[in-house]
């Protein structure tokens, strides 16, 4: 109970910089209380993945991640044979005396076996953070077949035998949504959506991952990228680019923001050319809105 | 004694909301009830935000949940928190006063929970699933259908959608390999000259993937004629194929998916004024497909997926904002085909502005008015299997539908504009031999041609 109860998950994201809601902390907990997935939803960039590593680094356990990608395939997740090296092993044993039976029993053993994420997780020696990212990206054939590795805990290799979870990994899916994952894997996980943080959360977050922002400056920076996310972009930037951005002005030297600078530095927080253009046009009543001066601030001597 | 029997109760009340939740279409079933009744014992539940928190991450599984849940919840429990308060008020009258004296009425404020949750959730219920028609512009009786008919075109619309779906669910053709096995024939040839070992593998990953299907239908007054045949399309559709998704727009967008996949056919008829509160009113298509576009565009439209739009393209809204729209959802999908009953009329010839305007941007169009027509829909569909085709890329600017391409083609097929029944596929002879999306590009060039021709003609 110690290192689960509520307060204590909130503690321990927070001394590990993650800056969170009590609805997150809440999910958090849950999920490792009852050891169940859970599954986190939102928009780019607003630290799904980072949840998962902080989560691992407080819980001080190995984070095993698996990125999905589209025609991401069960040999890939699970396991392979490695099989030049049976087949070296094979040529090697030609001239022995085993028995056929030995020679396969030795080249389908655990050190012919390449371990892939899921089951590294399974056969981990304490409790893993698994991570699953953005799995909207797999196909469905495969979000089907996770369906069954996360109910059971365990792997079946024809060659060896079933391989049984010691450990329960804790598991964080995340999504993009980019498609709508299936009711199924939805009811199997406790659900977590992260939205764009507002103006106080997201000062917190700069305020604690960038170190020696001028404090003028951050506000300046969240008040900016409030306003942008009001509107109609291609690509609304997330917290992610936020960060870039703080940490770029920041080794820039600036303590404000000036209408020279953020036109320089557009790219880092705008990713699609059509906003970038948007915004250098309609830049000057932007600023005039955060409360910058339109002109270059008057250097100091 | 109090804390257990408020926690008696709020496992019942606790199964109630579910229950409400499940009614209001959240997808909560007893594993969530049970589910949420072991979060609840591991929070602290003097605390509201946990309370919700808890409640909230168990129960809510997409954004469109939470906020159906965050709908419901206060009403719900806003009693519960008065029935706490009185007991804890109770409580500590009676730790002041004479004990006991006021159980009673202690137990009469749950009994009150109980009543109000078996008395009026029924009622509550009937108003949330919307049978008061405020934002119906004019209802419609789909009662008043000819049922003779109804049954015929049904038994042949069920008939062509299911074979269709048959035909799009089948993943592998002449062969059942898997992904990711072995090439033996690949593998051998490539490892030849290297002793007779197989060291290099090779694998056929090659998998056709399953197209994905947007139906977007029209059910504004101009066509009013041709919805009611349409949705038994796509209901029979959707009721074979599961990868479909239905939205019907007028003067806005709806979803219509999951009513389509969970009811009866008469129940889908009768309550469908209600989901489509613009049913038989006017359109604005521009405006209904830039919402599509905005809210679903990135979860529902991928180079596996087949947009339909069924219109005939009388807007009232502005022609440029459609064409951005077409174009757009064109950007991103595999194809788009444009179904437009009025193509099935001799004396039609897309003019209108919006037409005019979404024409450049779509693969085929193509009329959807008799079951010939359907029939012919789903050949072309059956031909468009994944797998085989390439994705078809942008059509280069400057060349519109009725460009060179067109031109070309002109004329080898003579018969009058009655959209794909006639026309196209089968000149050849050859009717199931696999259409690239460029034929279909082609024919619906092919189609505007001859439509411009039989213009020319009578002018």
């Amino acid at each position: 109970m110690t290192d689960t109860d509520l307060p204590a998950v909130q503690e321990m994201l927070l001394s590990q910089g993650y800056v969170a809601e009590s609805g997150v902390a809440m999910s958090v907990y849950l999920a490792r209380r009852l050891e169940k997935p859970l599954l986190i939803e939102g928009p780019a960039g607003v630290g799904k993945t980072e949840m998962a590593k902080v989560l691992a680094q407080a819980l001080d356990t190995e984070l095993i991640r698996l990125q999905c990608y589209e025609g991401l395939d069960t040999s890939t997740a699970l396991y392979e044979w490695n099989y030049q090296r049976q087949l070296l092993q094979l040529k090697m044993d030609e001239r022995s005396d085993l028995s056929m039976t030995q020679k396969e029993a030795s080249i389908f053993s655990e050190a012919f076996l390449l371990k892939r994420p899921l089951l590294r997780a399974i056969t981990h020696h304490c409790s893993p953070v698994l991570l699953i990212d953005e799995l909207d990206r797999a196909d469905e054939e495969f979000e089907s077949f996770l369906l069954e590795v996360l109910s059971d805990w365990q792997i079946s290799i024809p060659e060896l035998g079933t391989v049984k979870a010691t450990f329960i990994p804790q598991v964080i899916i995340t999504s993009n949504r980019t498609r709508e994952l299936s009711d199924a894997i939805r009811r199997r996980c406790f659900y977590l959506w992260i939205d764009y943080p507002d103006f106080d959360k997201e000062l917190a977050i700069v305020r604690s991952k960038v170190e020696g922002i001028d404090a003028q400056l951050s506000i300046e920076i969240c008040r900016f990228m409030e306003m942008v996310r009001e509107q109609k972009l291609e690509k609304t930037p997330g917290v992610a680019e936020t960060l870039d951005w703080a940490r770029a002005l920041v080794a820039l030297h600036r303590e404000h923001l000036d209408r020279q600078t953020v036109e320089d530095t557009l790219g880092i927080v705008f990713k699609d050319w059509s906003d970038v253009s948007h915004m250098r046009q309609s830049l000057d009543e932007f600023l005039a809105a955060v409360g910058v001066r339109a002109k270059p601030a008057p250097q100091k001597e | 004694m109090t804390e257990m029997a408020l926690r008696g109760e709020l496992s019942a009340n606790t199964v109630g909301f579910c229950r409400l939740l499940r009614r209001h279409g959240l997808m909560v079933g007893p594993g969530e009830a049970t589910l949420a009744l072991r979060t609840l014992r591991e929070i602290d539940l003097s605390s509201a935000e946990q309370f919700h928190g808890a409640l909230r991450t168990t129960l809510a599984k997409s954004p469109r949940e939470q906020a159906q849940f965050d709908e419901v919840f206060d009403d719900y429990w806003m009693v519960w928190d008065r029935a706490t308060d009185l007991l804890r008020q109770q409580q500590q009258r009676t730790e002041v006063s004479e004990p006991r004296e006021k159980a009673p009425q202690q137990k009469g404020s749950f009994v009150n929970i109980r009543d109000w949750l078996k008395g009026k959730e029924p009622e509550d219920e009937e108003e949330t699933a919307g049978f008061s028609p405020i934002e119906v512009h004019s209802q419609r009786d789909f009662a008043h259908f000819d049922v003779d008919e109804l049954d015929e075109i049904n038994r042949v619309v069920v008939q062509i959608a299911k074979r269709l779906a048959k035909r799009l669910n089948r993943r592998y053709r002449h062969t059942n390999r898997r992904r990711g096995q072995l090439d033996l024939r690949r593998t051998l040839r490539h490892n030849l000259g290297k002793s007779g070992d197989l060291i290099d593998l090779r694998f056929n990953r090659k998998r056709p993937r399953r197209l994905k299907l947007v139906l977007l239908c029209d059910v504004s007054r101009s066509m009013d004629l041709y919805s009611r045949f349409l949705i038994q399309f796509i209901y029979a559709f959707a009721r074979a194929y599961r990868r479909v998704e239905t939205f019907a727009f007028s003067t806005s967008l709806y979803r219509l998916t999951e009513l389509l996949r969970s009811q009866d056919m008469d129940d889908v008829l009768a309550r469908l004024p209600e989901h489509a509160p613009g049913w038989s009113g006017g359109t604005r298509i521009g405006a209904s497909l830039e919402k599509f576009l905005t809210d679903h565009g990135d979860q529902l439209l991928d180079h596996h997926t087949v947009v339909f739009i069924l219109s005939d393209g009388w807007d009232t809204g502005e022609a440029e904002r459609l064409a951005l729209a077409t174009e757009g959802i064109r950007a991103r999908s595999r194809c788009l085909i444009w179904l437009n009953p009025l193509l099935g009329n001799e004396n039609y010839r897309p003019e209108t502005q919006g037409m005019l305007a979404a024409l450049s941007h779509v693969d085929l169009f193509a009329a959807a008015h008799n079951l010939a027509s359907l029939r012919a829909l789903a050949r072309i569909l059956g031909q468009l299997r994944s797998g085989s085709l390439p994705r078809t890329r942008r059509r280069p600017r400057g060349v519109d539908a009725t460009g060179q391409t067109a031109i070309a083609v002109a004329g080898d097929t003579g018969d009058g504009p009655n959209g794909l029944g006639s026309d196209g596929l089968d000149d050849d002879g050859k009717p199931d031999r696999p259409t690239t999306t460029s034929n279909l590009r082609e024919l619906a060039a092919r189609q505007l041609q001859k439509r411009k021709d039989f213009r020319e003609r009578e002018s």
